[in-house]
Parts: structure tokens; sequence; C-alpha cells
């Protein structure tokens, strides 16, 4: 492997890992810029998703009636989080928003645990997503390019629905002032709705690539991704959708930079650096690298 | 009680004025040591009426040790951790060691009684481990306890059963430094780390005739961290200093691999193979990601690859994979004894064992129940010296002997090799040098 | 008189809590289960975590999700200072010369690591505490994340993810109560002090207090390091309790179970803190006893291993949706209205005094 070919690799790397981050942030992202929630449970929809996906297949469903079924049930479940658990405490602190989203994790994973038992279950991987490809010493698998494929397809679906329906419109007007966008007789009740449905279901779509890069499926599986794509947001700015997409592929860069160029013994230290450049980010523009102050609202 | 105040206080948004907030403050000036005192009381003895329900009296923990097997059962404490982080490894444990305890009550018991295995949810939480060990032997009374497949939780626990003096068998926990730290009741059930960990270098630089290596492990746990040192130990004994080419980590929450691969992929030197220290859960990935990359040397690993997870995630490319682990458990080529236990297991649960726990379970359970009927008592001092003295012990997981004075057991480690997508016995191995603990 | 009469009864009420107090400890000591003991140290436990996290959280508005990282701190650093050096040689070969020779008493070692940990609250705090809103929150997570990644990776010192053992039994009954007393008063002097109003002020309304001349940041420095201090002690005595721990016993799991118990209590409420301490760790024991399946009216209901957990996230939804201002919002629980009813010379002096007042 020549040392152009190992740059290409990672940076393929970095991408086909920073797709996956962008998806899980958007959900985030779109959710905190209208209603300033850090939705922790995101990562929960995720799990939920998987192992709808998983009792569809057993039971005989084919993988792709089967994978929409999973997002739809994502979608559905972030609705449904939405109407139960956070517009009693709409219009609160952000920090009371927060809180009340850690409820709804501890809830959905012990549950999770009581319903699906604990135990960790192989992700049903079909036949066309399992083929690895070369060119010269470049490798990519079928996942990596379906996490690349279906972050373009979404991100540029999503651009147009935000920037060329009413409802998208809407949503923007709602992350840009909520009063006002009240005033000018934006049904605010829909517009969040839209905004956990279409987040909810980016999540599904991104939980089930990160379950078949991992191959496996439990009810803590929801953690991890929730934290990257919470640093994803965080670094390009809350509230921010095109700041997720940004600071996804950003964390995935980073990551994997530092994983390279780290000597062995500081390797483990990978994700701390990572969580200093957060808070670093943090001090120095606090809104992140897209995100816009907002004066009076904080 | 505090009813009044409560009543006050719904108004009092907790946005209310300055002036307000700290007048009142004043006024109310913080009493709460009272509040406290008398909450305190009122818990504990609300807690000593619901903990004492189970029969627990106070004081004579010490003393009663005949009451375990007073009356028409035996209970043998069965302590995993059934919710959060570590439960997909003890859930399966627990599974099995369920099942050993109905079969041996459907032949009728031991010492004509029928056993009752005692178990409450740990919760992957050392401070509920502790709690619930302490439950088991002072409100239960049992005569021994199994369970535990990490060193976190066994050594909460172990402790605990050692100063009531009652017999500890880890189902799991394979740090051989266990019985020196906790004391003469903690028992493993599987071999130490340091044992396998040496049969695989050795059948490495011996049968694969390999003498460099690619080193690889899971940052997170004591099982990775121990089983990839005692690997280089006995690897660089054998082969020489030089001979591990590259050490990398990955973290525990790591789904994507390929950073580490490329790295791998850039050696100037190509190893002969590689030893990967990964955990049941994420083995399959693992091995996936190498093979996809093109990576098709042999990959060497420890009993963390006893799991289905690994031909079912990464199929026929786990070929050329090796692994030590404590018998070779296949439903078709294996014993009887062992293929009748999957069987088993499939009908009760409705599914093969998640990992190698569910086979180690249910020998926990089996062991306990051979010791109480050689010691023909349910006393744990008498059960505890039965144990130590196991000899030849015919469980799933290999013959269990106790070597005189040590409670770590003397094991054969099977070497598995993956075929076309299906597990093969490649090799007995007693190694030779075994790392000190 | 009347500030005669008051400060008699409150000497009274504080001595009469001391001995109430002592008298529980004895009985527990003397008269209950090892069972019922270890519970009674985790509530306590759990109190001066909840406690000095209302210091924090509570009473300035800074948020933090962080203070698990401190525990941390409390427990490892109280460990490297009480073991000894035979044991550090067993279990930490690397350690360097200068730690792996210290041995401390319990008391000087749980003072060392508390003002280790108020040290580093006031180094990260600097930096972090001018942020606002969630934005403290996030950045105080990042801490707790970056303290997991440096025990799991500084092995010399913690033995990176493998479980840390070799220390002594030093905690009982005793110590823990002894230090949630410290912890209360030290809490309850602090919140009627200058400097507690000031924090108080900071919560309520930052632009008025800035106004006022209330140095904001030096307010909740103040509250976070005190907060720190007794967060590390609680963690050293909880070090000392449970004897084995690694870094994934610092983690989520308690973050999230302390900021239960004090939103529970309610923000700003230190008697709020403590009964939804007790109330709770003691639900949660129960609830844990029942999930094992109950015997009720001769039908058995199956073991539901995870319902207590299910059950404390609904309380805890059900507070933040309904009252969230927890059970005693930011009022204390007071034996004035109580004591009056009671005894109506007191209830006219009262009267007398608030008429005064006003």
């Amino acid at each position: 492997m020549t040392l152009a070919e190992l740059w290409v690799q990672q940076l393929l790397n970095a991408v086909s890992i920073g797709s996956m981050y962008a998806l899980l942030a958007i959900g985030l992202a779109m959710v905190f810029g209208i209603l300033r929630l850090i939705n922790f449970a995101h990562g929960d929809l995720l799990m939920v998703g998987a192992y709808v996906l998983i009792y569809a297949v057993a039971a005989g469903i084919p993988f792709w009636v089967a994978f929409l079924l999973s997002v739809a049930a994502a979608a559905l479940l972030g609705v449904l989080m939405e109407r139960l658990a956070y517009r009693p405490v709409r219009g609160q602190h952000e920090v009371v928003l927060l809180l009340t989203s850690f409820g709804v994790t501890m809830l959905l994973e012990n549950s999770a645990i009581l319903a699906f038992s604990p135990r960790t279950r192989p992700f049903p991987l079909p036949e066309a997503l399992s083929g690895v490809y070369h060119v010269g010493h470049v490798v990519m698998s079928g996942i990596d390019l379906a996490a690349l494929a279906s972050a373009l397809v979404l991100l540029v679906g999503l651009n147009l629905v935000v920037t060329r329906t009413k409802l998208g419109v809407s949503m923007r007007a709602a992350a840009e002032d909520l009063t006002a966008a009240h005033l000018v007789g934006i049904h605010l009740d829909r517009v969040v709705l839209a905004a956990f449905a279409i987040g909810s279901a980016l999540a599904g779509v991104a939980g089930l690539l990160w379950a078949a890069k991992s191959g496996r499926v439990e009810p803590l599986m929801g953690f991890t991704p929730v934290l990257k794509a919470f640093v994803a947001t965080v670094i390009g700015g809350l509230g921010s959708i095109g700041g997720a997409v940004l600071g996804g592929y950003l964390l995935g860069l980073a990551e994997v930079a530092l994983q390279a160029v780290l000597p062995p013994g500081l390797t483990g230290y990978r994700d701390g650096f990572v969580f200093i450049l957060l808070i670093l980010v943090l001090l120095v523009r606090p809104h992140g690298l897209l995100g816009k102050a907002e004066g009076d609202r904080v | 009680m505090v009813g009044a105040q409560n009543r006050e206080s719904r108004e009092g948004d907790h946005r209310r004025g300055l002036d307000d907030v700290t007048g009142m403050r004043k006024r109310s000036a913080a009493r709460g040591r009272l509040a406290a005192a008398a909450l305190l009381a009122a818990g504990v003895l609300l807690l000593t009426a619901c903990g004492g329900g189970g029969g627990g009296q106070a004081g004579g923990a010490g003393g009663g040790s005949e009451t375990g097997g007073g009356g028409d059962v035996i209970k043998i404490g069965a302590d995993f951790n059934l919710t959060g982080s570590v439960s997909s490894l003890d859930v399966p444990a627990f599974r099995g060691a369920q099942l050993a305890a109905e079969e041996v009550n459907a032949k009728g018991g031991v010492l004509g009684k029928k056993i009752q295995l005692i178990s409450y949810d740990g919760k992957s939480d050392p401070a509920t481990v502790a709690n619930i060990t302490t439950q088991m032997i002072e409100n239960d009374k049992v005569v021994a306890i199994t369970g535990f497949t990490d060193t976190d939780s066994a050594l909460a626990a172990g402790p605990i059963a050692q100063a009531a003096g009652i017999p500890f068998l880890t189902t799991g926990a394979t740090s051989p430094k266990l019985p020196d730290q906790v004391g003469d009741f903690m028992f493993l059930v599987p071999f130490g780390d340091n044992v396998q960990a040496a049969a695989m270098a050795e059948f490495a630089y011996k049968e694969l005739h390999a003498k460099t290596a690619y080193l690889l492990l899971n940052n997170g746990y004591e099982y990775t961290h121990l089983l990839a040192q005692y690997f280089k130990d006995r690897f660089t004994q054998l082969a020489g200093p030089n001979s591990i080419l590259l050490e990398d980590t990955y973290e525990a929450s790591d789904t994507d691999y390929s950073a580490q691969i490329a790295k791998f992929k850039a050696l100037p030197q190509k190893p002969d193979f590689l030893f990967i220290s990964a955990y049941p859960d994420e083995v399959g990935s693992v091995v996936k990601q190498f093979r996809e990359a093109g990576v098709t040397l042999p990959i060497l690993g420890g009993d963390g690859y006893d799991t289905p997870l690994l031909t079912q995630v990464a199929g026929e490319k786990a070929d050329e994979v090796y692994f030590s682990t404590h018998s070779y458990m296949d439903p078709q080529n294996g014993t009887p004894a062992i293929k009748a236990f999957m069987e088993a297991y499939k009908k009760k649960y409705g599914d093969y064992p998640e990992n190698a726990f569910a086979a180690m379970g249910y020998d926990s359970v089996n062991l306990l129940v051979d010791a109480i009927q050689r010691a023909n008592s349910t006393d744990p001092k008498a059960i505890r010296d039965a144990l130590a003295q196991t000899k030849g012990f015919q469980a799933i997981s290999g013959e269990i002997t106790y070597p005189e004075g040590k409670r770590v057991p003397q094991k054969a480690v099977t070497i598995i090799h993956v075929v076309k997508g299906k597990l093969t016995l490649a090799k007995q191995w007693v190694p030779e040098v075994v790392p000190a603990p | 008189m009347i500030e005669r009469w008051q400060a008699r009864v409150r000497a009274m009420s504080l001595l009469a809590g001391l001995a109430l107090l002592a008298l529980a400890l004895l009985g527990l000591q003397y008269g209950a289960s090892t069972y019922v003991q270890r519970v009674a140290v985790d509530i306590g436990i759990m109190i001066i975590l909840t406690v000095s996290l209302n210091l924090s959280n509570g009473y300035t508005g800074v948020f933090s999700l962080g203070h698990t990282g401190f525990m941390a701190l409390g427990a490892y650093g109280s460990a490297l200072l009480t073991m000894t050096p035979q044991v550090k040689a067993l279990n930490l070969p690397d350690l360097p010369a200068w730690l792996a020779h210290v041995h401390l008493g319990f008391l000087p070692a749980l003072v060392l690591v508390g003002l280790a940990a108020a040290a580093v609250a006031l180094a990260v705090g600097y930096p972090i505490l001018r942020l606002t809103g969630p934005y403290v929150a996030v950045a105080t997570l990042g801490f707790l994340v970056i303290v997991h990644i440096v025990i799991i990776n500084a092995q010399a010192y913690t033995r990176g993810a493998r479980t840390f053992l070799g220390l002594a039994p030093l905690t009982n009954l005793w110590w823990v109560y002894g230090a949630v007393v410290v912890t209360i008063y030290t809490a309850w002097r602090i919140v009627n002090s200058p400097i507690g109003r000031a924090m108080l002020a900071v919560r309520e309304d930052p632009v008025a207090a800035r106004g006022a001349g209330v140095d904001i940041l030096r307010a909740r420095l103040w509250s976070f390091a005190v907060s720190a201090f007794f967060t590390a002690v609680a963690g050293a005595l909880w070090a000392h309790f449970i004897l084995a721990f690694s870094a994934s016993s610092f983690w989520f799991a308690v973050t999230f179970e302390v900021i239960v118990m004090l939103i529970v209590g309610g923000l700003g409420s230190i008697s709020g803190s403590v009964a939804a301490t007790v109330a709770l760790s003691i639900l949660s024991e129960v609830l844990r006893n029942a999930e094992r399946g109950v015997t009720l009216f001769g039908y058995h209901t199956p073991a539901l291993y995870g319902l207590s957990q299910i059950v404390f996230a609904l309380v805890f939804i059900a507070f933040i949706v309904y009252r969230p201002q927890g059970l005693f919002g930011d009022r204390e629980f007071s034996l004035w209205p109580i004591l009056a009813r009671w005894y109506p010379p007191l209830r006219e002096a009262v009267m007398a005094g608030r008429q005064l007042a006003e």
C-alpha cells in the first residue's frame, strides 16, 4: 500500500463514518433548532428501529420492506416521544428539557431490556450490502458505500424539503423565531411533529447503518451513537442543520486522523482529545461553527 | 409531615423574584438536619421491615450455617447482573445455571433435597452487587454462591462471601489472580486468562510456525487487557522481544476499525498473524472488517470469540480464525453431553447458547451440586473443602481439577479453527509455560 | 425576645437532630442486619452526592453533568493515599516513587482529595462556567468523558480498565453520617451566607444580579468548588466501602441517579435532597426485591428484572412534567409551622415577629 493510497483510504474511512454521524446529528439539530431540546433519547430511536428490523426479518418479511418498517417505527416513536414527554414541558428551560430526555432514555432502555432481553443479537445483513469493492489497494465495504449514498440522497432530499416546501419554510421560520412564526400563522405543533418525524426517520436509517457496521443489536446500543451525534451537533452549532452535517464529517475526520497519527501509547486518549476539542469549540464559538448567536434567548 | 409546606410552594414558580426567595429562605432557614434525621429514622424502620421480610434475623449471619440446608430445599445463590452494561454476558450464564438447577431437580435433587437458585439483579453496579450478595447470604442463607462473568463484580461480591465463609464459584471471570485477591473461598470455573493466552502463543509459534505478530486489543475491559498482556509475555518469550510488530487499541464503544486496519496495512513488514483481544460483542465485526480490507492472515483470539456472533456476523470471512476456549461446543459434532446441553438450552430459551458463558453457568451449578454431594453436607465450609478437592469433574466446558492449594482449575485449552464458516476442533493444548498470574 | 426564642429552639433542634441521628446509627450498628447497614451507608453517600450537586446545580443555575468525574477523583485519589506501600507495590507496580510511599490516615486523605477536587473544579470551572444554559451541561459532560478516558488510560495510577482493588474497608456508618452532617451543615451555612445569596441571585436572574454588583463567575466558581469537594469526599467514602471498582463505576448510571434524586427533591432545597434521596433509595431497594416476583394473594408474579429502573424513570418523568420544582421546591423543611400549631405562645411570637419584620 502506497502512502497516497493510505491517505485516500483513511479519507474514505473518515467520510463514511462521518456520513453516519451526520445523519444522526441532523435529527438532534432539527429538534434543538425549534424547541431548544437536546434530545438524549435520540439514540434509543435507532435501537428500537433495529429491533423492529430484526423481528420483521425473523417473521419472514423481505429485508427492504423490513427496512422501511423500521424507519417508520423510528419516526413513529419520535413523534410519540414528543407528544407524551416533550410537549408538556415545551417552552421550559433548556436544562429541564434535557433532563426530560434523560428520563425518556432511562425508560426506553430499561423497557427494551425487559422486552427484548439484554442478550446481543446479530444484525441480519442482506447479501446486497455484504460486498467489498477494491480500487488498487483502497477498499470500501458495501455498508460504507451505503452510508455514503444514503447520506448524499437524504441530505439533498432534506435540503429540498427545507428550502422548497411550505413545511420546510415553516420549520426554518420556527427555528429562527418561535414567537414571530406563531404570529404569522405557522401551526407550531405541526412543525414540531414534522421535525421529530423527519429527524427520527433519519436516525432510523443511521441506526440501521450503525447496526450493520457493528453487526449486532442490543438494548444499550443507542448510547454511543447519540454521544457522537451530540458532539457533532455541538461542534457544528446546536440547532443548525448545516452545522450538524459539517460537525458529523469533522468528527469522523478527527477520529480517523487521531487514530492514525497518535503514537501507540496515546491512541487510548483519542476520544479524550475529541472532547477537549468540543470544549474548546464551545469556549471560542459557543454557538458552534455554523450556529448563530441568539442574543436574548440564551 | 411536609404536606403543609408543599401546598405553599406549589404556587411558587422557581423563577420567583430575588427578594422573595432570599427573604423566605431567611425565615424558614434550613432545619434540614432534623428533617434528615427523622426521615432517615423512618426510612431505616421501613427498610428493616422489608429487609426482614425474607427471614433475615439480625445478627446471626455467621453461626447459622445449617439453616440454608435445613428446610426441604438447598439454597444456592445465583449472583448475576441481569440488566445494565454486563448483562449481555451474564444473562446467558444465568440461563445456563437455571437450566442446570432444573435438571438436577428433575433427577431428584441432591442429598434428597431440591435445590433452589436465589437470584437478585446486580444491575451492573458494584454497590448493588455487594448488597445483593449480602442479602442472599444473610436473609436467604444460601450455602454457596455462583455467578458473574466480570472481575469488577466478582471482586465486589467475593470478599463478602469470603468474610461470611460462603464458597463463591465465579462462572466466567477469567482473571487468574482472583482467588489470591479474595481468599480461600473463591474458586474459578474457567481456566485463567494466562493459560489460554499461553496456549495460543505456543500454538501460533509451534503449530503455525509464526515468528511475528500484530496485537490489537479492546482498551475497555480487564479481560481484554489481561489476555493481551499474557499473550505478549509468552509470545515474546518464544519468538524474541521484537516479535510484536505493532500494538494498537480500539475503544469499547467503537464499531468501525478502519483506522486501525489502515495502520496495520501500512506496516512495512507483514506479521505472520494477528492476535486480537476482543470482547464477545464485537468479535464478529472486528474480524469481518479486517477480512473485508483484504487481510487474509490467521487471526487468533481468546474465549471471547466463542459466540455465534462470530460466524453469524462474519460468515465465511471468519475463516482462518483460531481461538482458545473451554470446549468444542458443537450441536452436531460435540460429545453427547454437549449435544444434550445445546438442545436443552435451545428448547428452553429458543436459541443455542449466546456465548461460552451459558455452558459455564450450567457447569457452575452442577459443580456445586457435585461438591454438596461429595461433602454429604450443606455446611458451607464442608462444601468449600469438597470443592477444593474436585478431581476430574466432567463439565460441559472441559474436565475440572483443582490442583493442590489452587482454586483455578487445571484444564486443557481447546483451540477452535474456523473453516468455511464452521467451527472445527484444531487442537487440545496444555501450555508448557504459563505466565505468572 | 423572639430572636432568643428562635435561637434557643434552633440550637435545641440541632442537638435533638444530632442525638436522634446518633441513636439511629447506634440502632443500625447493633440492631440491624449487615444488609440494612449497607443500604444505610449507600443512602448516606447518596445524600452527600445529592446535596453537594444541589449546591452547584440547584443554587447557581449552572447545571453540571460532570460531577461523577469529581467522585471518581475522590475514589481513586483517596485510595492512592490510604493504601499501604506493600499493597501498592503489588497492585500498582508502576506508581511513581513519591506516591508509592505515601500512606495517610482516612481523614487527611478525605480532606486532601476534597481539596484536590476543588482545585480541579476551579481550574475546569474558570473557562467552562462562563457558558450558559445547555452549553454548561454539554461542557461538563465533556469533562466527565475526559475523566473517564484518563482513568482508562492512566494505567500506572488507576490500573486502567482493570478492576482497582486493595483498599482497606475504612468506611462505616459513622464516617458516612459524620460526613453527611458536615456536608449538610456546610451547605446550609453557605446558602445562608452572603455568598449563598449571591449564588441564588445568579440563578434567579443573572442580568439583574450582575447589575446589583454580584460577581457571577466568582459565585459560580465558589459553589462549583465546594460542591466538588464534597462530591470527592463521597467518592472516597464510596471507594473505601465498595473496595473494588473500575472506570465504568463512575459513568452515566450514577450521574443519572443523583440527578433524579436532586430533581425529585427540588433544586435549591437541601432538605428536599435529603428526603428524596432517602425515599427513592428505599423505594428502589423495595422495587429491586419485588421485581424478582412477589406472591400476592396466592398468585406469583413473574420476575421482571429492570422493572425498578423503569419505575424510577417514570417517577422522574412525572416529576419533571408535573412538578418540576420537586418535592420541596426551593423551600426547606421547617419545624416552625408544626411547633406553632402545637404551642400557641410560639405562634403568637412568630406572628408578632412577622408584623415586626413587615
